[in-house]
């Protein structure tokens, strides 16, 4: 099949603009999933920028939400007084800052891991981060942080931050694309494959792996500063999460490990699976991600886009 | 000085406790290389049937180890045998989410049959305790500490000494030559896996008599055994004493001269710093390359 730039121009522009204007026809609870979605689908494409392309699954992405979210709550109530339209790109910019100076210095020695204990090593950032924001009086972790509402007054702060989350969700799939066409990417998916030919043959995979780590921590840390805000306020349980951790795996896992759209298509049908089907039994959540976790890794280890590529190719 | 001397002391008997719940994942790791994320579960299986156990029959908690053993042994070769090894054939991080999605869904499980709470066993000497010199010790947590030391010994005879030991060894260190010799390596996974749950059960009832437990814990003691072995070295019980008693030394020293709320900070960076300086644990590897 011949692919036709227009047409395919035409079909993104259409479903952004869908997007956009969802909220403005759903109920809404559904409004609120939405969000759920998008929000899912930015950490999870966040994530795929290592975990998917260059093979190194992190186990701990949930200290970079944690990290943005409480740099930026703690500056913003320190200026408190400026302007809402301020307010966020300040906040914004301070989490992406504190993520991207924290990830550069803890890429040197963690990075030097690889697989399991690359893995692990991550939890264990996020449960020291955790500690760290808890026990520290600065950060206000155990007590919790308030968030200036920012929602324009003519806006519902719900369909408010829906857009925010679409704009957050749709810049990280530009920069997965971007990556993925570029040489950079190509790194990325040679160190997956076999780490130490791909250095044998003149890919600085030192480099590479340290700078996908820091974009993917960075964007992991913007859509922290977006859901902090949504929440209005944060403690250190609600954003250092260790489901959110497992949950970053399972959404490329389920849509499809190191493919683009894998990411979105795991948090689409996650997020839809425990919200909309099991809404009603939070108990059964644990059992149900974690059922759905064997189950995957049994019977589709590829994910969808596996099933799907295993049903086109003739047997 | 007498802090101090306490402090060691209580380090020290913590730390073999911690030996003893970490041997299992460390067996695991070094002859199957997996990462049993589902090892906490373990432990905390073994310390709810010993609770159920005890109750139902009264006698001391420290008399369950042989029968939550004989059941978890059973468990963990079923476990083995028919989900984990579908999964140890391809990546290694396949295997790894397996066992967090059976922990997830056990932690569920036992949150709907033993409640959320925190329980813990008391044994009838709960509360004595005595002197040697100016240290003082529990003698709930001295007869834990001898449990351990017993069961770590008794599993490191069993490696050393008994053609079962020798199969599992011969096996982590060459899987091929293993099997080329006759060995049935899909049997021996099966059973080293056995054998290491049922040393978390026994954890899991040591464990129980000192500290209170839920089924929210299951985490802690996974990340407990993971930095452990990795101190210590992969696939000893000699790796898992070093590493689990340096553990409890870092963490009693840090509550006491640091801050109650800062162990996880100061082992963490232990944990780093002694991957980056000597990446096999302080043992060496005691069986194949692992990292």
């Amino acid at each position: 099949m011949k692919q036709n730039p227009k047409l395919i121009a035409a079909v993104v522009v259409l479903a952004i603009v869908l997007l956009a204007a969802g909220p403005a026809f759903l109920p809404p609870f559904y409004v609120r999933v939405g969000q759920l979605m998008l929000y899912s689908a930015g950490l999870g494409l966040a994530w795929a920028i290592l975990g998917g392309f260059a093979g190194y699954a992190s186990f701990g992405h949930s200290a970079f939400i944690g990290i943005g979210a409480f740099a930026a709550g703690l500056v913003e109530n320190q200026y408190s007084s400026l302007p809402p339209t301020l307010l966020l790109p300040l906040g914004l910019v301070t989490g992406a800052l504190c993520c991207a100076i924290l990830s550069a210095v803890i890429a040197y020695p963690i990075l030097r891991l690889r697989g399991t204990f690359f893995a692990i090593a991550m939890l264990g950032v996020s449960h020291v981060g955790a500690e760290l924001t808890n026990n520290i009086d600065f950060f206000q972790g155990a007590l919790g942080l308030n968030f200036p509402p920012l929602a324009p007054a003519a806006m519902d702060p719900a369909v408010f931050y829906y857009e925010l989350f679409l704009g957050g969700a749709l810049l990280i799939l530009l920069i997965s694309w971007l990556i993925r066409r570029s040489r950079f990417g190509a790194g990325l998916f040679s160190i997956r494959e076999d780490e130490d030919t791909a250095r044998m043959l003149g890919v600085p995979t030192e480099r590479y792996k340290r700078v996908a780590f820091v974009v993917s921590a960075v964007l992991t840390g913007l859509m922290g500063v977006i859901y902090a805000h949504s929440l209005g306020y944060i403690t250190t349980d609600s954003v250092y999460r260790d489901d959110t951790n497992l949950s970053l795996i399972v959404y490329s896992l389920l849509g499809g490990m190191g493919t683009l759209f894998g990411p979105v298509i795991g948090a689409g049908l996650l997020v839809f699976i425990t919200q909309v089907i099991l809404g009603r039994l939070l108990d059964f959540h644990l059992f149900a991600t974690g059922l759905l976790l064997v189950l995957l890794i049994l019977i589709a280890p590829g994910g969808v886009n596996g099933l799907l590529h295993r049903k086109r190719r003739p047997a | 000085m007498d802090l101090i001397a306490q402090t060691l002391a209580d380090g020290l008997v913590l730390g073999g406790i911690y030996a003893l719940a970490a041997v299992g994942f460390s067996l695991i790791f070094g002859v199957l290389h997996v990462i049993n994320l589902s090892h906490g579960i373990l432990v905390l299986l073994g310390a709810y049937l010993a609770l159920l156990f005890s109750e139902a029959l009264h006698i001391d908690p420290l008399l369950c180890i042989p029968a939550v053993m004989a059941v978890l042994f059973c468990i963990g070769y079923g476990y083995q045998r028919f989900l984990i090894q579908h999964a140890v054939d391809r990546a290694s991080v396949n295997s790894m989410l397996l066992t967090f999605g059976v922990a997830l869904m056990l932690q569920n499980v036992m949150i709907w049959l033993f409640s959320p709470d925190m329980k813990s066993i008391t044994p009838s000497y709960a509360f004595n305790s005595f002197k040697i010199g100016p240290v003082n010790f529990d003698a709930v947590r001295v007869s834990a500490l001898i449990a351990s030391l017993i069961l770590l010994s008794l599993l490191a005879a069993f490696l050393r000494y008994s053609p079962m030991g020798r199969v599992i060894r011969a096996t982590a260190q060459q899987t091929m030559a293993a099997r080329l010799c006759g060995v049935n390596v899909r049997h021996v996974y099966a059973l080293t896996f056995a054998v290491s749950a049922a040393f978390a059960g026994a954890a899991g009832i040591v464990i129980g008599i000192i500290l209170p437990f839920s089924p929210n814990d299951e985490g802690t003691w996974t990340l407990n055994a993971f930095v452990v072995v990795v101190l210590g070295g992969v696939g000893s019980p000699a790796g898992a004493l070093i590493g689990g008693l340096l553990l409890g030394l870092v963490s009693t020293l840090t509550a006491q001269y640091i801050g109650p709320a800062f162990p996880n900070v100061t082992m963490f960076l232990l944990l780093v710093l002694l991957l980056l300086v000597r990446p096999h644990g302080l043992l060496g590897n005691a069986f194949a390359p692992s990292r």
